[in-house]
Parts: structure tokens; C-alpha cells; sequence
């Protein structure tokens, strides 16, 4: 590794560097980049990979962690795994629950931004009460949230001074209505996450671009589908990868609340490998279910940022 | 960026190094740690105590002082694991060589999962109460405690479930007695809904109160079933089990239970519903009888977030006769933790010496036993009501007094015979046919199975 | 200013609907203090305070988060930078390789982080809980910042190559100020991690004076009982400081926007 660069002369720059960080032909900063990024490699990738290959290991055994006694079973668990009716439950609530948290959080975020750099009075108080959620442990509101949802709670009791009383149930206390409830709380933690990522890349889309759609006769809706939703392209993209590892790893709001359940109508894959791991003490299953999770995670991401790529070519 | 290294490939083996290094320490350390470490001195020494009871800090602090007048060279540490987290941080801790020195274990499930970290403490017993220790202590208790052999924790204090609880005040209000038949049940609350108070309620998204409910219920049906079942002597698909889970549905269906009971948690939702006066009974067992006092009631009725609220007598009373066949629905339970000593402690000697305080000597057992919220394990301790004050004792003290003499005789576990794959079924049981995916046959059939994989899976 | 309003009208309109959308977030909100003042009122607030080693324990969530958002700062910073602009093969198999980290659920790193951390000699330090911390919120801090960097011109850094500065210089004098709105966000987003971090202390800090502020309302849960006046009176008195953070770091993503960044 030497410090030398070497720096390619070039014939053309793009205008701006391309979105997926691979520069347009010819221009490239070619430093080498590996000392870079060797300090978070180590710390990261040196921690956390000891684990998933501990992981990786304990999910070819059958075990309860404890005894002495381990049995070697190979990929047994893995095909328990396939044919258990509570994992493809998990499986459907997770992949349901991504899409509707993602769609709406992204919907939310990205109109409370926009409205938020636009002209509105006491801004600031909107602001903290969108972010306050973000900040709040789920282990404390769970309880909150049961009684807000219950049969005789808060939730109940504004709809019926709104005339939908007839719409009253017992929110929680149903398979049918269990996991909307389950995802109105993650949106509603979850939605100052976007709002202050979006409010972030905001500020960098260029100012100019936006006054001169304006001179153009564009109004304020296509400003925003045009300019505004493009212009923030890295960050839904960044978020659709961290909402989809989320989603899968989901575990506190559906265990406080409703310990993935009634019949678990509320299961999630991150409730349960906890399910199996902690409580029923099948450390090998559970390990199968963390590796699983795993590789699902991370093809996920690659598909995701592929499909960015990809539409930003085809443009 | 300047570095010392001349290639990029020294780079990358370093950090190959690096990772494998760290995995290796790892491994290394997940040999066993030295098991014959000294035990230390009996009379001196730090005792770490992780356990998720006694139930606050206040109570443990209060043990810790009376155990430090007998021996004040020790110093007791308590932590404070709430119970939900127990098993996610004992695992590792008990793992590793820096877990507690004493740590406590509840029967069935932790014993099994933990008991295994334990030392025996059987010799420690006859130590301390001599060779018939066995019949100086609850049997019961005793038996929840052991496993494989080891008695792997002394009994601190037990519980018992399978009764009701209920507001006096209320009652007394509609001029209403308990009822003591489901029909009386059903009775008792078509008047309350009239009157706009709840009836029962429980928290039936938790396994452990829903098990409670079930067991109380066969007992009903038929006494004695539920634990030959949980023996394996007895199968979960027979018509019994059937029954049990009819008679659960028609709870829900008939008004009794509460609506929305599957999407609520005993604590705090129920508990504390129940003592802000929102609903006349709930199940609940012995270790309520801590709520009869005037101050433990107060102060949980302001933790329920009432100010100023006035403390009412609640009174214990049998589990009705839901079976309608003239049985009477006894009483089951077991300790409800016992306090183990690490095998790895390196403070073994003084830990013993804590144990066996807390467990068998006559000072240690009846701290326990005034703080109402367990029932002693030694035999022939009960607490002291001189120094303790009922809502209202003309009330209160005769029943509750016979409530926890009686029981002295249970002898039907609550957890002991249990392991977590069964409890999960129990929960699957009760919520499916609560909440109508599945008829009381279908589900006593899926239970069935499921008790038979557990019992593969658990040996 | 993205939205724009001509007329008075539209500006009533826009805060009214500004105004509905916040009213979900603000129920729970208002809920959860009714509840911490439910009972004793401020003596709520009086007993949480009062909890033996209250101050210990917010020093040391203070400690923790610090080391936190330092390390993951310079780490996130330097690899962000790399990813984005430099010359790596392989590059994006490292970053999966990084991304991967973020997939286990906490409760399995558990015990291997236990066994490792005993081994390395940290167990019960700041160490044991900062560096796990860390760990895994630097992949998530890369992926926004990589990003982030991403959406900056090349020739900027061109620029600065050709006038002689080398590549640290360029990162230090010109990645780090154009960074701030991004860096804000990650630093909050760091801080709420740290701060609210409570299996990793519970697991890996021992002694009691080690402890951080969010094992605080396990002091009011027992096994029969449950004070969730004093829980969500310790809730609000923990988000305070976050709150707090968010409120003095806001200020930056603005100041991205009104000095038009990039000219």
C-alpha cells in the first residue's frame, strides 16, 4: 500500500457522481480504498462474524445449550424447518408486514419532509412529536399500546365519539386484527426513522432544478413525483434494504405486545428464533432459523440495490 | 493514506489473522472453566445473587439484611433479572466464568434448561436439618426442585394456583356471593354486566395463567387427571381433556371472561385492572394473599396509577365446580423458586452458607413467610399475623388464614412435570379454541401430539 | 422550500394537513404521560429519581454512548468515504460482508459476544458494551453515509486531487464538512442505539454501579407486580436526553439546505 495515486486523466465528467457510486466512464478515483475501509471491517466483520459462525455451527446440532450432551444432526433442523406450518406463517406475516410498514413509512416520511421544508408554522413541534416515537423503548409502550387497543380502550373510545363505533373491537385480542395492530405500532415508531433520513437527502437535491420546474408552470405534486422522489432515490433504496433486514429480525413490538400471538396470528422469524432459542431452550433450531434469516436478509439487500440499478440504467 | 505494509495481501491476512484469532479465544473459552475451584471460606466473602425474585429490590434487601445479622462477613449482592429476560441472560452468564454465585430456579422448565450449572445440594440439606431433611421440607417442592437425581436448588417458598380472588366490596355492593357452579358463575355475571362492572378477567395471551385456568378446570372434571396426563401415564386427547377445553370455550363464550382477554397480560393489565376495582374476580393464587394487606394494596393501587384510592378486602375462594359432577377443584403448585449454588462459584462455601440460611433455618424461612407473597417450604413456619395487617381483618383473617393451612396438604405440581414445548402447546390449545380456529376435540388431538414430540425432543 | 404556497388559503390547507398526519403520532405520546403522572403525580418522577445510583447509572449510559457514537463515527466516516469514492476490488463483497452483520437477531449474539468478550478480559467494562454496541450500528451508519457521499460530485474531489492535496487531506477538509447533515443523522440514530441499549449492558455489565439507565424500570417490575406509573415516568426522563440531542442536531440538515451545499 503505498500512498502514491494514481490518477487517470479523463475526457468527460458526469454531472454529479452516479447514484450507486460507480462514477459515469472515465472519471475514477483510483486510491486505493482498502485501509479505508479495514477499520470497520475489523470491528464489525471481527465481532459479529465469530457469532454467525458459532451460529452456523450450533444449527447442525441438537442441543439445549446447557448439558453436555450434544448431538450432531446435520442438516436435520434445516429440513424440520421447511415443513414446519409456524415458520411459513412467520415467513407470510413477515414478507405482509414489509410491505405495508415500508410502503406507508416511506409514503409518511417522505410527505412529512417535504412539508417540513416548506413553510409551516411551529415546525419544529411537528417535528419532535414525529421523532419522540423513534426514541421510545418498545419494552414501555408495549403495555400502553394494549390498552389503548383493547376491547374497553382509548383507541375504541375514539372511534365511537366519531360515530365508527361500530367498527369497536377487541383489537389484540383477535387473530384477524392482531397483526394490523402490530404494524400501526411499528409505523407509528418507525416513521421518524424515514422522516429524518428523508429530511436529510432532501438537502441535498439541488435548488435550481426545483426553481426551474416552477418557471416551467410545474405544480406541487409534480415537483414532488419528478424531481423530489428521484432526487432521494439512494436514501429509499438504503431504507428498503434496512426495512427488509428489520422486518425479518422484527422482534420486540411483537412479542411485548402480543407475545406472537393469539396463535401465533402476531409470529414473526425474529419471535420465533427467540421463541425456540430462549424460551424452549432448541438452540440448534434456533440457530437454523438466525442462518436462514441471514442468507434470506442479504439477498434481499442484493436484489434491492440490483432493481435500483438497474431502473436507473433503463432511465 | 500511508500504512507500514507493503502489500495489500500482508493487509488481508492480518485481518484474516485477526478474525480468526478473536474465534479461537472464543472457543477456547467455551471449554470448561476450572470446575474445581476453591470453594472459599464458609463464614466470609462476596455472594453475587441473580434471580428474578424476590419480587423487588426492597424484599431481597430485606432478606439480605436479616441473613447479614446472623453472618455479617458476607456480603450478599442481589441483581435484579426481570423474568422475561431470565432466560436470555442466564444462558451466556452461567455459559462463561463470570456468572452469579447464587442464582434462582423455578421447577420444570429453568431446571431442566439451567439445573445442569448447579451443584447438588442435597448433602447441604442434611447438613443443615439432618438425615430425614427430607421430611422437614415441602415435599413438593422438593420433588420441582430435583432433577436427574440432583436436587439442583433448596426451596425458598411455594405457590399455589387454582383458586379465585375476588372483591368483597363488589360483591358485597349486589348483594352476590361467590359463585360455586358455572351456572352460579354465569349469573353472578349477567348482574355485574347489568351494572356496568366487569366480571372476570384474565390475562389469556400468557401461557402460565391460561395453564392455571385449564388445570383448574380438569380438576373440576375430573381430579387428579391433569398431572398423570403431564406423567405421560394419561393421554391429552381424551374425552376429559375434551371436556376441559369445552368448558374453557364456554368462558368466553357465555360473557365470563373478559372481551378481548387473548390480547391481555396478567401484569400489569390485569392485576391492575382488578385492584383499581374494574373487575370483580380474577385467578389468581397464594401469592396474592400479599394484596389482603392494607399497605401492600395501597400501594399497588397507586401503582395502577390511582391516586388517592382506598384499599378494599379481597377474599380468596374455591375454584367453582364448572363440571357440574360434585368435584372439588383442589389446589395445585409448586416452589416458586428455589436458590441454586453454581458448581463454578469460586465463592461456593459462603454461598452454601446463604442457601441454607434462606431455605432451613427458622429466621431465613419466616422472612419469606411475612412477606405473604410465598408460603414457606419449611415445615411448621407460617406468618407471623401479629405483625401483619388485613384490609380488614374481621373479614379477612379467618378464610385467608384456612386458605393457606390447606395448602400444607396440596400435592399436585403446577410446572415440576413440565418443559417448554409442552407449555407452548397448552398455550396453542387454549387460545385456538378460544378464539374458534379449532373445536375442543381438534385441539385436544393437537395437543396430544404435541406432547408426544416434546416428550422426543425433551427425553 | 419544497412545497410552495401562493396563496393564504394553501397555507391553512398545508397546516391542517400537516396537522392531521401528527395527530396519530402524538395519541400514544400523550397516553404514556398521562400514565407517568397517573397516581403520584410528580412523586413519580420524585421515586424514579430516587432510585439508589440514578445518576450512576445515567453517567454511565452517557459514557457508553459516547464511546458508541466516537468509534462509530470515525469508523463509519473513513469506510463510507471508501466505498464511495476510492478504488477497492470487491468492494461491494465487502459491503455484503458488512450488511450481513446487521441480520442476527440480538438474542443470538448473545453468547458467543459473552464468551468472547470473557476471553478477550472485558467482561464487565465499558469495553464489553461499546465495542458490540458499535459494531452493529456501523454497517447501518455506512449504508446511509455511502449513500450519502454517493449524491457528491466527483470533480469536487478531482479537483482537490489535481491542486496536490492527498487523499486524507481531501477527506478531512472536504468529505467531513459535507457530510454534516448525514453525520447528524447517523449520530442521533447512534445515540438512540446506545442509549437505549438494555440486553447487551444487562448481559455483559456485572457489577451493579456498571449499570445504565435502562435497567432503571426493572427496579418497578417484580414478579407479582408491576408499577407502570414509575416505568413510564422513567421512559419519559430517559428520552429526554434524546429528545434533546434531536432537537440541537436538527439544526444541521437545515443548514445543508440553505447554503446550497454543493456550490
Amino acid at each position: 500500500m503505498t500512498s502514491t495515486e494514481r490518477v487517470r486523466s479523463t475526457t468527460t465528467f458526469a454531472s454529479g457522481g452516479g447514484q450507486n457510486g460507480r462514477p459515469r466512464r472515465g472519471l475514477r478515483l483510483t486510491a486505493p480504498g482498502l485501509p479505508w475501509i479495514l477499520p470497520a471491517l475489523i470491528l464489525s466483520v471481527g465481532l459479529i462474524y465469530y457469532c454467525i459462525g458459532y451460529t452456523g455451527f450450533l444449527s447442525t446440532l441438537n442441543w439445549d445449550g446447557a448439558s453436555p450432551e450434544r448431538e450432531s444432526v446435520g442438516l436435520r433442523n434445516y429440513s424440520s424447518i421447511a415443513v414446519d406450518p409456524v415458520f411459513w406463517k412467520a415467513i407470510t406475516h413477515t414478507v405482509v408486514f414489509f410491505i405495508v410498514t415500508f410502503a406507508v413509512q416511506t409514503i409518511l416520511g417522505l410527505v412529512f419532509a417535504t412539508l417540513m421544508h416548506s413553510k409551516i408554522k411551529l415546525g419544529v413541534i411537528y417535528k419532535v412529536i414525529v421523532f419522540v416515537p423513534v426514541v421510545l423503548a418498545p419494552a414501555i409502550m408495549a403495555p400502553v399500546f394494549r390498552q389503548l387497543f383493547a376491547a374497553n380502550g382509548q383507541f375504541n373510545w375514539v372511534l365511537e365519539h366519531l360515530g365508527l363505533g361500530a367498527l369497536a373491537q377487541p383489537w389484540i385480542g383477535q387473530e384477524s386484527t392482531a397483526l394490523p395492530v402490530i404494524m400501526v405500532i411499528t409505523i407509528w415508531q418507525w416513521t421518524g426513522l424515514t422522516f429524518v433520513l428523508y429530511y436529510a437527502a432532501m438537502s441535498q437535491i439541488d435548488q435550481s432544478l426545483i426553481e426551474a420546474a416552477r418557471i416551467d408552470g410545474a405544480g406541487n405534486l409534480r415537483v414532488l413525483a419528478s424531481i423530489i422522489w428521484p432526487g432521494v432515490r439512494g436514501t429509499t433504496v438504503a431504507l428498503g434494504i434496512l426495512g427488509a433486514i428489520g422486518a425479518l429480525k422484527t422482534f420486540d413490538v411483537p412479542w411485548l405486545v402480543t407475545i406472537a400471538g393469539p396463535n401465533n396470528a402476531t409470529q414473526f422469524l425474529g419471535t420465533y428464533i427467540y421463541q425456540m432459542t430462549i424460551q424452549r431452550a432448541h438452540v440448534g433450531y434456533g440457530a437454523a432459523l438466525s442462518i436462514i434469516l441471514l442468507v434470506v436478509a442479504l439477498v434481499m439487500a442484493i436484489v434491492l440495490q440490483a432493481a435500483a440499478r438497474e431502473r436507473k440504467e433503463v432511465r | 493514506m500511508h500504512l507500514p505494509f507493503r502489500s495489500k495481501k500482508v493487509l488481508r491476512s492480518l485481518a484474516t489473522v485477526a478474525v480468526v484469532g478473536m474465534a479461537a479465544l472464543g472457543l477456547a473459552a467455551c471449554s470448561n472453566g476450572d470446575s474445581q475451584a476453591k470453594a472459599g471460606s464458609a463464614t466470609s466473602g462476596t455472594v453475587n445473587w441473580w434471580g428474578w425474585t424476590p419480587t423487588n429490590s426492597d424484599e431481597a434487601k430485606e432478606f439480605i439484611a436479616a441473613f447479614n445479622k446472623k453472618y455479617p462477613k458476607i456480603t450478599v449482592k442481589f441483581k435484579l433479572i426481570g423474568i422475561s429476560d431470565y432466560q436470555a441472560t442466564m444462558r451466556p452468564a452461567l455459559a462463561s466464568n463470570g456468572g452469579p454465585d447464587v442464582f434462582d430456579l423455578q421447577p420444570g422448565a429453568y431446571v431442566q434448561q439451567f439445573g445442569s450449572y448447579a451443584e447438588d445440594l442435597a448433602p447441604t440439606a442434611k447438613d443443615a436439618l439432618g438425615a430425614d431433611w427430607k421430611s422437614k421440607i415441602s415435599k413438593i417442592a422438593v420433588n420441582g426442585l430435583t432433577a436427574k437425581g440432583k436436587l439442583a436448588a433448596l426451596p425458598i417458598g411455594s405457590s399455589y394456583a387454582g383458586s379465585l380472588w375476588v372483591n368483597n366490596d363488589l360483591f358485597s355492593k349486589y348483594n352476590l356471593k361467590p359463585p360455586t357452579t358455572l351456572d352460579e358463575w354465569k349469573q353472578v355475571c349477567k348482574t355485574f354486566q347489568q351494572n356496568n362492572v366487569g366480571c372476570f378477567a384474565q390475562g389469556a395471551a400468557q401461557e402460565g395463567f391460561d395453564q392455571d385456568t385449564l388445570q383448574a378446570i380438569s380438576n373440576s372434571v375430573e381430579p387428579g387427571y391433569w398431572t398423570k396426563a403431564s406423567k405421560g401415564e394419561k393421554k391429552w386427547d381424551d374425552p376429559v381433556i375434551v371436556k376441559t377445553l369445552s368448558i374453557w370455550k364456554e368462558l368466553f363464550t357465555s360473557g365470563i371472561m373478559q372481551e378481548g382477554a387473548l390480547g391481555a397480560q396478567q401484569y400489569p393489565d390485569i392485576n391492575n385492572a382488578f385492584l383499581t376495582g374494574k373487575y370483580a374476580m380474577v385467578m389468581m393464587g397464594s401469592w396474592y394473599t400479599q394484596y389482603a394487606t392494607q399497605d401492600a394494596m395501597t400501594q399497588a393501587i397507586g401503582a395502577a396509577g390511582v391516586s388517592g384510592a382506598k384499599p378494599f378486602p379481597i377474599l380468596p375462594i374455591q375454584f367453582p365446580d364448572v363440571a357440574n359432577k360434585g368435584n372439588t377443584s383442589e389446589m395445585f403448585g409448586d416452589a416458586d423458586y428455589g436458590l441454586a449454588v453454581a458448581s463454578k462459584s469460586k465463592n461456593r462455601a459462603a454461598a452454601e452458607t446463604f442457601v441454607k440460611w434462606m431455605a432451613t433455618s427458622k429466621a431465613g424461612q419466616q422472612v419469606v413467610a411475612d412477606r405473604l407473597d410465598t408460603t414457606a417450604t419449611l415445615n411448621g413456619i407460617s406468618p407471623d399475623f401479629n405483625k401483619i395487617k388485613f384490609v380488614d381483618p374481621a373479614l379477612q383473617s379467618g378464610p385467608v388464614n384456612d386458605y393457606l393451612k390447606k395448602t400444607a396438604s396440596i400435592d399436585e405440581p403446577r410446572f415440576a412435570l413440565l418443559n417448554a414445548d409442552i407449555e407452548n402447546a397448552f398455550l396453542a390449545a387454549a387460545q385456538s379454541v378460544a378464539g374458534g380456529s379449532a373445536t375442543p376435540e381438534k385441539a385436544a388431538q393437537t395437543l396430544q401430539q404435541a406432547a408426544e414430540a416434546a416428550k422426543a425432543a425433551n427425553g | 422550500m419544497l412545497f410552495e404556497v401562493r396563496s393564504r388559503w394553501s397555507k391553512v390547507a398545508l397546516q391542517i394537513i400537516a396537522t392531521l398526519l401528527v395527530l396519530p403520532f402524538l395519541f400514544p405520546l400523550i397516553v404514556m404521560v398521562q400514565g407517568s403522572f397517573a397516581g403520584a403525580g410528580w412523586g413519580n418522577y420524585a421515586d424514579v429519581l430516587g432510585v439508589p445510583g440514578f445518576f450512576r447509572f445515567f453517567l454511565n449510559s452517557a459514557i457508553i454512548a459516547a464511546g458508541v457514537i466516537v468509534l462509530v463515527y470515525a469508523v463509519t466516516m473513513l469506510a463510507a468515504y471508501g466505498f464511495s469514492k476510492l478504488h477497492i476490488r470487491f468492494r461491494e463483497v465487502y459491503f455484503w460482508m458488512l450488511l450481513a452483520c446487521l441480520t442476527l437477531p440480538e438474542v443470538v449474539l448473545l453468547t458467543p459476544l459473552f464468551t468472547t468478550t470473557q476471553a478477550v478480559g472485558l467482561f464487565d467494562t465499558y469495553w464489553a458494551v461499546i465495542l458490540p454496541l458499535a459494531a452493529l450500528q456501523v454497517p447501518f451508519a455506512v449504508l446511509l453515509t455511502r449513500n450519502f457521499i454517493n449524491g457528491l460530485p466527483d470533480e469536487m474531489f478531482e479537483a482537490a486531487r489535481v491542486d496536490g492535496a492527498n487523499s486524507f487531506r481531501g477527506f478531512v477538509y472536504l468529505v467531513l464538512p459535507l457530510t454534516r447533515p448525514i453525520a447528524a443523522a447517523v449520530l442521533i440514530f447512534t445515540l438512540i442505539g446506545a442509549w437505549n441499549a438494555y440486553l447487551m449492558p444487562l448481559v455483559f455489565l456485572q457489577s451493579q454501579d456498571m449499570q445504565t439507565i435502562t435497567l432503571v424500570p426493572q427496579f418497578f417490575i417484580g414478579e407479582f407486580s408491576n408499577d407502570q406509573t414509575k416505568i413510564l415516568a422513567s421512559a419519559v426522563l430517559t428520552a429526554i436526553p434524546e429528545v434533546v440531542a434531536y432537537l440541537c442536531l436538527q439544526r444541521l440538515f437545515e443548514r445543508g439546505l440553505s447554503a446550497g451545499a454543493i456550490k
